[in-house]
């Protein structure tokens, strides 16, 4: 479903990606871990279009999307959060969703009813996506009120709010406590039941090897390794790049 | 000599004259980019504390007759306190968040300087003394004139004290550190508020200085000067790259060279369109400015 | 009763010149270039009744269009830069729109005077208003009917999708692009509504004049312009309209007596309020307040 073709970013000296090529296909919770800097978040970067790419490429069902406009990513059918939140502060909670209905569905109904009609059609759709999300009840709040958790499962309703057929997930769990950890594996799950694709990006093991179908190792913007969760836990490499040492 | 050469040597002069009076700009435009490389904000008071410094050291020439020199330092003094004020009024106190109240408030500053100006001084034109404004400096086919070499003169010298104070001693070190790092230059002990005041301070000294050299090149002090001078600052500073002195330097010559030129060819009404035209082809080909980094970091 | 009216009237057309900034605000971009889609409503419009002979509301309406033209044409470049660089720059443009003003000519004999723009002495006689027998009141009602009209049509985008959209582009244009925003649509469609409503001022400004200048439209306005959404708290288009009496009814008419002195007061209560209230006058906790009062949904 997406394809990375040797895909590169150097900023300046830096190879933040080098050479990166993988594959995650439909259906699937594909994991992509790897130490602080290693490049991950480049990566999910370089599939939006955040900034042009050095080399390489990206497909995604079999369109080339390498260096597209980020909106047009959306329009594409991938939908991403960012490690470091990034909501709209000063929206309220369903707003938020208002503004990321940019579905397929959405284009179809009218111009008039989809940019100046009231707020009643999008306040229905947000409430689904809320109640998935447990914020239900939020849904008023400005975005900027709400709790460091509810922020990351508002941002999380967000990127699902323009229907996405991929999901890019930056250290989703990253400042979670276990409770909160154990409801995002369970949220994830339940996407992919939806038919969603998933490629997770993280930092706290046990998400990873607990929900991931397959894991892609980085370190220093190259792939390490690749495999099932199993594989990768066994993988002296992965051991020595990630935890530093071999026995650890 | 042929008719060609004769046609050449007015517009070289023209160069040459805009050239010095830009430096004036120079002055300006450092401002602009020191205050913003510091605190990332703009300070749009800056060229009319300028000119209030000025005004303020007429008080020195009218009242003590002090030569035109004590007069140009006394500018630089108050234009100093004057910057210190309008860091308190505008920036001290205004949440980081909000970049449009401090906006706001520095053209409430402006404003606020500029009538004050015009208050004190009735709104009337005040004559301005100047430095070997008799002198012609004959360099066969070209003049320089002497009250113009004077203010580039004091100008490249102000100049040279600033990069002095900024990258030898450990007061310009320290600012220097606040603008590349802020949380580490906190984590080191330098106080962001008192790195952010001296550098009001400064530059608002530097500005004093610039005024007083357009009062001196000029003949005159007028109110009016104010918004002119910020017009133009702000388009040196843009053109030179935001928060690069150097390109600040550069630019001033260059806006100050092409002005004069346009002014020669096209008269004084047409002439700063052409310097907008200059500042959009900038902005086109070159956003980052003469000597401005392109950043992609967010 | 004449200063009344004239007074709405001064308020009217600043609201327009106010509103115009305010949509441009919402995206996140700081424009100094309002005063010279102002300037190109007010001497398009101006020419049209005067030198053509239209009927005032197809002359506003096509200066309008004008503005909002020329606002395209400059939103596309603006994309590209952000911040202070964008103020400059749209200052910039604000500024070569008022020197062409000042360099341009274009008269014709009408009867036995001549009449249209003469560069600095700017453009007189635009007296479409007396010609045509519309008393202060006229005037003032006629205004204000575009005044409301255009409060309306943006409390309504406010409203709506579109306006959620302007306010998440203005917070985070990365996050609104990875929402699936398109930013160049989103931006340059403000900038030209901004022109729209600027232009519209200008051409109501020039008539109510009857004398233009390319001194009229300088940075001052353009200050103005900003100032007001700003001052206004940016939560909503009442704030611009509050902002625009607080200044322009209460400064600058009320503290008459104040003489020359109005001015100066202006600057340091410009001073004063941004730091005891940054968000504004009139910013969204007050803007809750009042629906609360009159009993609307929390939006
Ligand atoms: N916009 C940028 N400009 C310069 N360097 C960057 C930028 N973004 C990331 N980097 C560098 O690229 C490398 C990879 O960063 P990142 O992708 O954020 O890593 P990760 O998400 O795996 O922690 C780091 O060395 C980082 O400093
Ligand atoms: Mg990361």
């Amino acid at each position: 479903m997406l394809e990375l073709h040797s895909l590169s970013k150097h900023f300046g000296g830096v190879r933040a990606v080098d050479d990166l090529s993988l594959t995650v296909n439909q259906g699937e919770i594909f994991g992509l871990i790897g130490p602080n800097g290693s490049g991950k978040s480049t990566t999910v970067n370089l599939i939006c279009g955040v900034f042009p790419t050095t080399s390489g490429a990206v497909v995604f069902e079999g369109q080339d999307i390498t260096d597209a406009a980020s909106h047009r990513v959306v329009a594409a059918g991938i939908g991403r959060t960012f490690q470091n939140i990034r909501l709209f502060g000063d929206l309220t909670v369903w707003q938020n969703l208002w503004v990321a209905q940019n579905s397929v569905e959405e284009r179809e109904t009218g111009w008039f009813a989809r940019w100046l009609g009231g707020q009643r059609r999008g306040r229905d759709y947000a409430g689904e996506l809320l109640k998935f999300a447990g914020l239900a009840d939020r849904a008023n709040e400005l975005a900027r009120n709400l709790a460091f958790g509810e922020q990351r499962r508002l941002e999380m309703a967000r990127a699902l709010a323009a229907r996405p057929k991929l999901l890019l997930l930056d250290e989703p769990a990253a400042g979670m406590n276990a409770e909160e950890v154990g409801q995002l594996a369970t949220r994830i799950r339940a996407l992919r039941e939806h038919g969603m694709t998933i490629l997770l990006v993280e930092h706290v093991m046990e998400l990873v090897m607990g929900v991931t179908d397959r894991i892609a190792v980085l370190n220093f913007g190259q792939k390490i390794a690749e495999g099932a969760p199993a594989e990768i836990q066994s993988d002296p490499a992965v051991r020595t790049a990630y935890l530093g040492t071999a026995d650890a | 000599m042929s008719d060609f050469w004769w046609d050449v040597i007015d517009p070289i002069q023209s160069v040459l004259d805009g050239v010095m009076f830009g430096s004036i700009y120079a002055l300006i435009g450092i401002g602009f980019t020191l205050i913003f490389g510091v605190m990332h904000k703009i300070n749009l008071a800056y060229a009319a504390a300028s000119i209030g410094g000025a005004y303020a050291s007429l008080a020195a020439f009218q009242l003590l007759s002090a030569p035109a020199l004590v007069v140009f330092l006394c500018a630089a003094v108050a234009s100093g306190v004057i910057g210190y004020a309008v860091y308190i009024c505008c920036f001290r106190f205004i949440p980081e968040h909000l970049p449009l109240a401090t906006l706001m408030a520095s053209v409430g500053m402006l404003i606020l300087i500029d009538e004050v100006v015009v208050h004190a001084t009735a709104g009337m034109p005040e004559p301005y003394p100047a430095m070997f404004d008799d002198v012609m400096i004959d360099l066969e086919p070209f003049w320089v004139r002497g009250d113009l070499l004077m203010i580039f003169v004091l100008s490249v010298i102000a100049m040279m004290i600033l990069l002095y104070i900024l990258y030898r001693t450990r007061l310009g070190i320290a600012t220097r550190a606040v603008a590349q790092q802020p949380a580490a230059a906190q984590l080191c002990g330098i106080g962001q508020q008192n790195t952010n005041a001296v550098t009001f301070i400064i530059t608002g000294a530097l500005g004093g200085l610039a005024g007083a050299m357009v009062g001196a090149s000029v003949g005159i002090l007028s109110p009016l000067l104010a918004l002119p001078l910020t017009v133009k600052g702000l388009i040196v500073t843009v053109i030179g790259g935001l928060g690069s002195i150097p390109g600040a330097i550069v630019a001033g010559l260059l806006v100050g060279g092409f002005e004069n030129v346009f002014q020669y060819f096209r008269g004084v009404t047409e002439r700063d369109i052409y310097v907008m035209l200059l500042l959009f082809v900038f902005l086109t080909f070159r956003p980052q400015g003469l000597f401005g980094r392109m950043s992609t970091r967010d | 009763m004449d200063f009344y009216y004239g007074m709405a009237q001064l308020i009217g057309v600043h609201t327009l010149l106010g509103l115009s900034a305010y949509v441009v605000l919402l995206t996140g971009q700081v424009s100094m270039a309002q005063a010279g889609f102002f300037a190109i409503g007010a001497y398009l419009a101006g020419m049209l009744t005067v030198l053509a002979g239209w009927h005032i509301v197809p002359a506003m309406l096509l200066a309008a269009v004008a503005s909002a033209f020329v606002a395209t044409v400059v939103g596309f470049p603006a994309l590209r830069v952000k911040g202070l660089m964008l103020v400059v720059a749209t200052l910039a443009f604000g500024e070569a729109v008022r020197i062409f003003w000042f360099n341009f000519d274009y008269q014709i004999a009408k009867g036995n005077i001549q009449v249209g723009p003469l560069g600095g002495e700017g453009f007189k006689q635009i007296r479409y208003f007396p010609e045509n027998g519309w008393s202060t009141a006229d005037v003032a009602l006629f205004i204000w009917a575009w005044v409301i009209a255009a409060m309306v049509a943006l409390w309504w985008l406010d409203r709506s999708r579109v306006g959620s959209v302007l306010r998440a582009v203005g917070e985070d244009e990365l996050a609104a692009q990875s929402v699936g925003i398109n930013l160049t649509a989103v931006k340059v469609s403000a900038m030209t509504i901004g022109g729209f409503i600027a232009g519209l001022g200008g051409a109501i400004y020039a008539h109510y004049t009857t004398h233009i200048e390319h001194l009229n439209f300088g940075v001052i306005l353009a200050t103005f312009a900003i100032a007001y959404p700003i001052l206004g708290g940016l939560s909503s288009v009442i704030g611009v309209l509050i902002a625009v009496i607080f200044i322009q009814g209460f400064l600058v008419e009320v503290l008459r007596f104040m003489g020359d002195w109005r001015n100066l007061l202006f600057g340091a209560l410009i001073v004063l309020a941004m730091n005891v209230r940054p968000d504004g006058l009139f910013d969204a906790r007050a803007m809750r307040t009042l629906r609360r009062l009159f009993g609307a949904r929390d939006a």
